[in-house]
């Protein structure tokens, strides 16, 4: 009898202290605020990481409408995180292990901070080019999402760390160890400017959806759950 | 001959024409190329002109950070002129080169190149296994729709997000209503109508992928179930009772109300008279007007030395009256009603300024004088002096005959002394009739200030007495008011009476005539004390 009776009062206690209130949620665990789950650290970032993909397909679209009326077009790029290795397809995502997917996801974030700000420069320059309205708000906001976006990663990193989901093998990257040109200088190609930004519009739509995709696996290789 | 020749020819043409068809193969072209889930990908293209012979196509690609030039690996998969790419072919994030090579024995035709991105070319398979359903509710029946994603798609590893969308329509109309699902694979609809088939389509993507197309419809019927009209009648009721209700508050408190949107404006109000009062009857009228009427302060009068008209007999004028105080005579014309209240101020003179005075006496006196011709009472006018207490009266000036009727007020300013006079206590006597040559009767009110007239009806003074009778040439019998006819009570006036009290007065009359016909009260007034 005072088995059950001691049982039930754990359970209730249990129950009473891990239901969640409604303190204001902080990243910092200051005091009087609760600290998100990594559920929902997961599913800000993911969230994050879409918005900026739909942004930079958006760009890249309103781009070729506007200036490249030929849809393929000639000569092989490069994309200036070419040195960056990344998995290419999903087996080859989810057999690299979470850390290194990490390590690839906050180098890609950190390699296309510096471009994305530059890129609202470089248009505003440009007196050839006529971004309607539209678009340069997307690309002044695009600037800014990179790097709150490497935060999140970062801060999500340090949780993970502390869950010891993730192996202290993943340390802050810097990006000038992998790209070898920081920056849009990368896709100068003389004198055709049009040409630049556009390289750059398309390699950034592409690195924004494999951080997409990689946060994805991340999050459900680490907590397999409903929405898998 | 010639049949031979032409048959001849025509099958050096026909030999020449199926030569010519002989050729190197029409240039093929890329269709394009489709991912159905972002791990395999297939491509399709369309073959030029065979040019005769049996052509082969095949399907070559150059892709980024792979060296070499390849061949398609699955051109049977996908069916014909297709090539399918495996799982181990395909690479996410990287360019391809695609293009197709047509040969036949007379030459090759190569396709333009076709650059692809796996990321870029993914269009999902439509959702299966479309389920509608009427769902049976008390009043309210809904429909249900359930699905399953497609097959090939592997959302668990969370390599893709799917999103859903479909489209309802009823089935005679043409117009679809669409709506998301998100990533649910179930979805309810509400508010349909009775006896009516639904069809149901639905479709989704991969992240920010293409849509797919629409699945097959799948249709139900519904039954007949006894629609509520309740929501129509209710809105309709709140929203007829809302007009309803603003009205009975305006009409309830309509005065409010039109003091708000028309509020009075103000009309011309007179102080002291009570509009009302004026409307009534003449005597609420006279009331009205005079009742509250104050007259402004005659608090000037102090600083000024009045003026007051003397009617004088010079010979019952006392001698020293008579010297010390005449100084100039003023007469005035017959037949002039002097209104002396409304010359109180003219008349009075300012005992700081007597030039100012002499100047108003000399006009006087030549008015006087102009009307000379008339005949009139001649009425001295003293000057006050300032040590002057007391004022007489004195009787007229007997040099006329002509009955003068005078009606006017004459004031009689009572001065102690020049700063402390009492100017409530102004003495008019209203010359009531000239009759005869030498009799004025004087009437002499009482009268406090100028501003109360009204006072001497009400405040009779007992001053006042009624002429009884006249005894003699120089007697009359007052009588007072208040008592009844006594004779204990009559008394001898006497322009000489000494006073009983320092403000009883005597009562002046001079002169009687024969024809003195007394019909009105007689004002008595206080001797002066110099008598």
């Amino acid at each position: 009898m005072k088995k059950v009776w001691f049982t039930i009062l754990t359970l209730v206690y249990l129950e009473h202290s891990m239901r969640v209130g409604s303190a204001p949620i902080c990243a910092y665990g200051q005091a009087g605020c609760l600290l998100p789950s990594l559920a929902e650290l997961f599913d800000r970032v993911i969230q994050h990481s879409s918005r900026m993909h739909g942004i930079s397909s958006d760009l890249h679209s309103e781009f070729e409408q506007y200036f490249l009326p030929s849809k393929n077009l000639i000569g092989k790029r490069k994309c200036h995180t070419y040195g960056i290795l990344t998995p290419d397809d999903k087996e080859n995502a989810q057999r690299i292990g979470r850390e290194q997917l990490t390590e690839v996801i906050l180098r890609l974030l950190g390699a296309w901070g510096d471009p994305m700000s530059q890129f609202y420069q470089s248009m505003s320059e440009d007196q050839d080019q006529d971004f309607n309205h539209y678009s340069s708000n997307k690309a002044l906001e695009v600037g800014d999402m990179v790097h709150e976006l490497r935060d999140g990663v970062s801060k999500m990193a340090e949780r993970m760390k502390l869950l010891g989901v993730l192996d202290n093998t993943v340390g802050f990257i810097s990006p000038e160890s992998f790209v070898p040109l920081s920056g849009i200088s990368f896709y100068k190609r003389g004198e055709l400017r049009s040409m630049d930004h556009h390289d750059l519009l398309s390699c950034f739509r592409r690195d924004s959806n494999k951080v997409k995709n990689y946060l994805q696996i991340l999050k459900c290789t680490t907590l397999p759950g409903l929405d898998c | 001959m010639r049949t031979d020749l032409g048959l001849a020819l025509l099958l050096l043409l026909s030999a020449a024409v199926e030569s010519n068809s002989m050729s190197p193969p029409g240039k093929p072209v890329l269709l394009g190329c489709r991912s159905p889930e972002k791990e395999t990908f297939t491509c399709w293209w369309e073959p030029g002109s065979d040019g005769g012979l049996p052509t082969t196509h095949r399907f070559l690609y150059e892709r980024e950070r792979l060296e070499g030039t390849h061949e398609c690996p699955d051109y049977l998969t996908a069916g014909k002129n297709s090539c399918f790419f495996d799982k181990v072919h395909t690479s996410i994030w990287v360019d391809y080169y695609l293009t197709v090579v047509a040969s036949n024995a007379l030459g090759n035709a190569t396709s333009d190149p076709f650059k692809i991105d796996v990321m870029e070319i993914v269009m999902p398979d439509a959702p299966g296994n479309i389920s509608l359903r009427v769902m049976k509710r008390e009043d309210n029946p809904y429909l249900h729709v359930r699905w399953e994603s497609p097959q090939n798609t592997d959302t668990k590893s969370g390599w893709v997000t799917i999103k859903y969308e479909l489209r309802f329509k009823q089935e005679n109309s043409n117009e679809w209503k669409e709506y998301t699902s998100g990533t649910q694979t179930q979805f309810n609809l509400y508010s349909i109508e009775p006896e009516v088939t639904y069809v149901v389509q639905v479709r989704c993507r991969l992240d920010h992928s293409s849509w797919s197309e629409w699945s097959n419809s799948s249709s139900v019927k519904t039954f007949n179930y006894p629609q509520s009209e309740k929501p129509f009648w209710i809105l309709l009721s709140s929203l007829s009772t809302v007009p309803f209700l603003t009205l009975c508050v305006l009409v309830m408190k309509r005065k409010y109300v039109k003091q708000c949107l028309l509020p009075p404006v103000p009309g011309p109000k007179i102080r002291g008279i009570d509009v009302h009062l004026l409307k009534g009857r003449p005597e609420d009228v006279n009331n009205a007007l005079i009742n509250n009427q104050t007259f402004p302060s005659v608090s000037a009068w102090k600083d000024e030395s009045e003026e007051y008209l003397i009617v004088s007999d010079d010979v019952r004028l006392p001698d020293s009256y008579s010297s010390q105080k005449r100084k100039k005579s003023l007469t005035i014309a017959a037949g002039l009603l002097l209104d002396f209240e409304t010359h109180c101020k003219e008349l009075s003179l300012s005992q700081m300024d007597r030039e100012k005075a002499e100047e108003r006496k000399h006009e006087i006196n030549n008015f006087a004088n102009s009307n000379a011709s008339l005949s009139g009472v001649g009425l001295f006018k003293k000057e006050t002096l300032p040590e002057a207490a007391d004022q007489t009266w004195s009787s007229c000036d007997p040099a006329e005959s002509s009955v003068l009727s005078i009606c006017g007020y004459v004031d009689i300013h009572r001065h102690k002394n020049t700063q402390e006079v009492d100017v409530n206590e102004v003495d008019y006597t209203r010359v009531k009739e000239v009759n005869g040559d030498k009799i004025l009767i004087l009437h002499k009110d009482r009268v406090h200030g100028c501003e109360d007239v009204q006072t001497r009806e009400e405040n009779i003074p007992e001053d006042y007495s009624r002429v009884e009778e006249v005894v003699g040439d120089y007697q009359l019998l007052l009588q007072r008011q208040s008592s009844s006819w006594e004779k204990s009570d009559r008394y001898t006036v006497f322009t000489n009476k000494k006073p009983r009290n320092p403000h009883e007065t005597g009562a002046c009359v001079t002169k009687v005539g024969p024809d003195l016909i007394v019909s009105e009260y007689v004002d008595t007034f206080p001797t002066p004390p110099l008598m």
